[in-house]
């Protein structure tokens, strides 16, 4: 067993089941969807993305490449979060929380994208 | 991605993640400690507050409690943070800065800098194995003609001292082992851009080495190898490298030059010469009786050469093996050979120094070698000394002791392929100059003289084609005669003469020397010129622009702009009208 595989393996499943997490629930009630849990997946997903720096393979290059996807949609989701409730002041708004869910549905199929890559080499591995 | 880049990526995943974990637990915490608001209510940071606390207070900034004064329990966690962020920059930056320091990381960028660096180089260069004295003065003498050159070399001090050095263009340098392929091939072996590689190291394996690689990775490019044995030679001939340089025989066959025809080796030695250097003088060589001192490579090839030209040779080496083979041969039963060391007066003196007219110190050992000449000259002040000069940092010594011809092996080989490089047909000239009558080779040095004055000429060659002469070709083709006196006006002043010679035509592989001014040229020929770096750029005019050419000519100015050209015919046409019918020949 190959330590590093399984931190590996570990960060990027838990962003993808993280980000599940939050994206489920009715799209526009803001009860159905944490902050805490939007802070973990982007911290998660911020992980994965750095473990994945440095392999010049196709492989690691199209793992990144979705990282970088579901980062860049984690952050819109983000700010606009911040926009809304710590710049602009309001309460959270069904309308806004549609945004956010929207986003995070994004960063969740780059995070699917990247485990089905993670078990394609894997499988690749085997043979 | 690039080697570096990646490198730097695999490096920083450590620090980064520590960071970002450092971070995540104290936003997590900051947001998560209960304290106060102004009213003294119960409040919790917002995700977007605690970001703003952590980062300023993990850079050290420092703002203060932001947006109300912290609650002990905000104060006790904001502790835990400061420590926690403080500790793990300190983890990256010292990261960052072992990864500077890193010898691989190190490597990899030089190798990036290097490859950038032939990138930007224009057009094709040359791969020099081996930085040694050859490869310096190869350098130093192509560079100095604009042909770019690349340097692999063994010694890194020499690699670092490299972009100090004064060339005329940009050097890259690699440090790498030229016997191994890979390291060849990362210092360009590969490159479209590579057109020749010189082995140049002092090793002969080596350069053997270097020649097999060259041309099994890249069959294409010239190939020429330094070698001082002759079974390598033969070897490295063996599968085709283009040129292999022998510094003995070379300087051999340059000794047999100046003995037969002292200004054709005065040619040779201008035309192969350092570029803007000052002229050498003549050297005479008198017949009579040579003694030899050490019968080495170089002892024995100059032998050879004195042998030829029935002149009596005395050979003065500690070798005892040798003097048995020396007088089994039968060619040499006129001659002596005396087991001695040669630096001390009696064993010069049995030789017979008093009445003989050269004296060469051909032992591989400098102090031997300028012991030689000291005492030689002692007794016989009048000889003519041919001096071996093995170390470089020696010559200041060699040139103390007036010796009339010292050869230095790095000198010699640099030589030879620097003529080899800058044109193809400087070679075919000066073999052919081999078989002119000694008058030949005179006129030619007066004429070199007379037009170029005190220093080496610069030489060039000029295809007739589209892309070297422009409106040359164009002009040809309308079936106008242009001569090769032509090419030597001044496009500013027509009746005066660029500082150039034609040293030779090609035309239909057919070589002729010395082409005369009245030779009408036709597109394809080849001319070898030899003279300033300014007429060869005044010639590129004549060559290229039309009007430079007309104006030479004398043809009537054309216009490029197609308004100008309708106005002129206009005015002409007119003119044509005007003039009486008698005259209307002459125009044009």
């Amino acid at each position: 067993m190959n330590r590093e595989k399984v931190v590996f393996s570990f960060f990027m499943i838990l962003a993808l089941t993280l980000n599940f997490g939050f994206y489920v629930g009715e799209v526009d009630n803001p009860n159905h969807h944490n902050v805490y849990e939007l802070f973990a997946v982007v911290v998660v997903n911020l992980i994965a993305t750095v473990l994945k720096f440095g392999d010049r393979s196709q492989m690691g290059a199209m793992l990144l490449a979705t990282s970088l996807v579901a980062l860049v949609q984690l952050f819109s989701a983000s700010i606009v979060w911040t926009y809304v409730v710590n710049i602009q002041g309001h309460e959270m708004t069904p309308e806004v929380m549609v945004t956010i869910i929207s986003l995070s549905g994004g960063a969740l199929i780059a995070n699917f994208i990247s485990v089905i890559l993670l078990i394609i080499e894997t499988s690749m591995m085997r043979h | 991605m690039s080697l570096v880049t990646s490198l730097i990526m695999r490096q920083m995943r450590a620090p980064i993640i520590i960071l970002i974990i450092g971070y995540a637990i104290s936003i997590l915490g900051m947001a998560l400690t209960p304290g106060l608001d102004d009213q003294g209510n119960l409040w919790y940071m917002s995700f977007f507050d605690a970001f703003y606390f952590v980062s300023y207070t993990a850079t050290t900034i420092g703002f203060g409690e932001i947006p109300y004064p912290l609650s002990n329990a905000q104060r006790s966690w904001a502790l835990f943070t400061i420590y926690l962020t403080v500790i793990s920059w300190f983890y990256s930056l010292g990261k960052i800065i072992s990864l500077v320091q890193d010898p691989t990381f190190r490597e990899a960028l030089k190798i990036n800098h290097f490859k950038r660096q032939i990138e930007r180089v224009p057009d094709t260069f040359i791969l020099i194995c081996g930085f040694g004295e050859t490869g310096h003065a190869l350098a130093s003498a192509l560079t100095e003609r604009n042909i770019h050159t690349v340097v692999i070399e063994n010694d890194a001090q020499i690699i670092q001292t490299l972009p100090l050095e004064d060339f005329k263009l940009v050097i890259p340098g690699i440090r790498g082992d030229a016997s191994n392929p890979e390291d060849l091939i990362t210092a360009g072996l590969q490159h479209p851009k590579c057109a020749a590689v010189i082995a140049a190291t002092s090793s002969d394996e080596i350069n053997l080495k270097i020649a097999i690689t060259s041309k099994l990775l890249n069959p294409d490019i010239c190939v020429i190898c330094r070698s001082e044995i002759e079974e390598y030679e033969s070897n490295m001939f063996s599968f085709g490298t283009d040129f292999v340089i022998n510094p003995f025989d070379t300087f051999a066959n340059i000794f047999a030059m100046a003995m037969h025809s002292p200004s054709l080796h005065l040619l040779y030695d201008w035309l192969t010469g350092v570029p803007n250097t000052d002229l050498t003088n003549p050297v005479y060589i008198k017949d009579g009786h040579w003694i030899i001192c050490g019968f080495g490579r170089f002892g024995e090839g100059l032998y050879q050469q004195l042998l030829n030209s029935d002149i009596q040779v005395t050979v003065i080496d500690p070798s005892e093996e040798k003097r048995e083979q020396f007088l089994n041969r039968p060619e040499n039963h006129g001659n002596d050979f005396i087991i001695g060391t040669g630096f001390d007066a009696h064993t010069l003196t049995v030789a017979g120094v008093g009445h003989a007219v050269g004296l060469i110190s051909g032992t591989d050992n400098d102090s031997n070698n300028l012991s030689i000449i000291m005492t030689a000259r002692e007794i016989n002040p009048d000889l003519f000394i041919v001096a071996r000069h093995n170390k470089m940092n020696n010559e200041k010594l060699f040139s103390a002791t007036h010796a009339n011809i010292v050869m230095q092996p790095s000198e010699i080989i640099a030589r030879k392929i620097r003529s080899l490089l800058v044109s193809p047909l400087m070679i075919a000239f000066l073999n052919k100059a081999k078989n002119q009558d000694p008058t030949w080779a005179n006129i030619t040095i007066s004429r070199i003289l007379g037009v170029l004055g005190e220093s080496v000429p610069n030489i060039w060659t000029l295809h007739v084609n589209h892309e070297e002469a422009r409106a040359l070709c164009k002009t040809l083709r309308l079936g106008r005669i242009i001569r090769v006196g032509n090419l030597l006006q001044n496009p500013r002043q027509r009746e005066q003469q660029i500082e150039a010679i034609p040293l030779m035509l090609k035309r239909n592989q057919k070589l002729l020397l010395m082409p005369s001014d009245d030779i009408a040229l036709k597109s394809n020929d080849e001319l070898l010129f030899c003279g300033t770096p300014g007429a060869s750029r005044s010639m590129t005019w004549t060559l290229n622009d039309i009007h430079s050419l007309n104006y030479i000519m004398t043809y009537e100015e054309t216009h490029d702009s197609t308004i100008w050209r309708k106005v002129t015919q206009f005015i002409k046409r007119k003119e044509r009208r005007n003039r009486p019918r008698q005259n209307r020949h002459r125009i044009k």
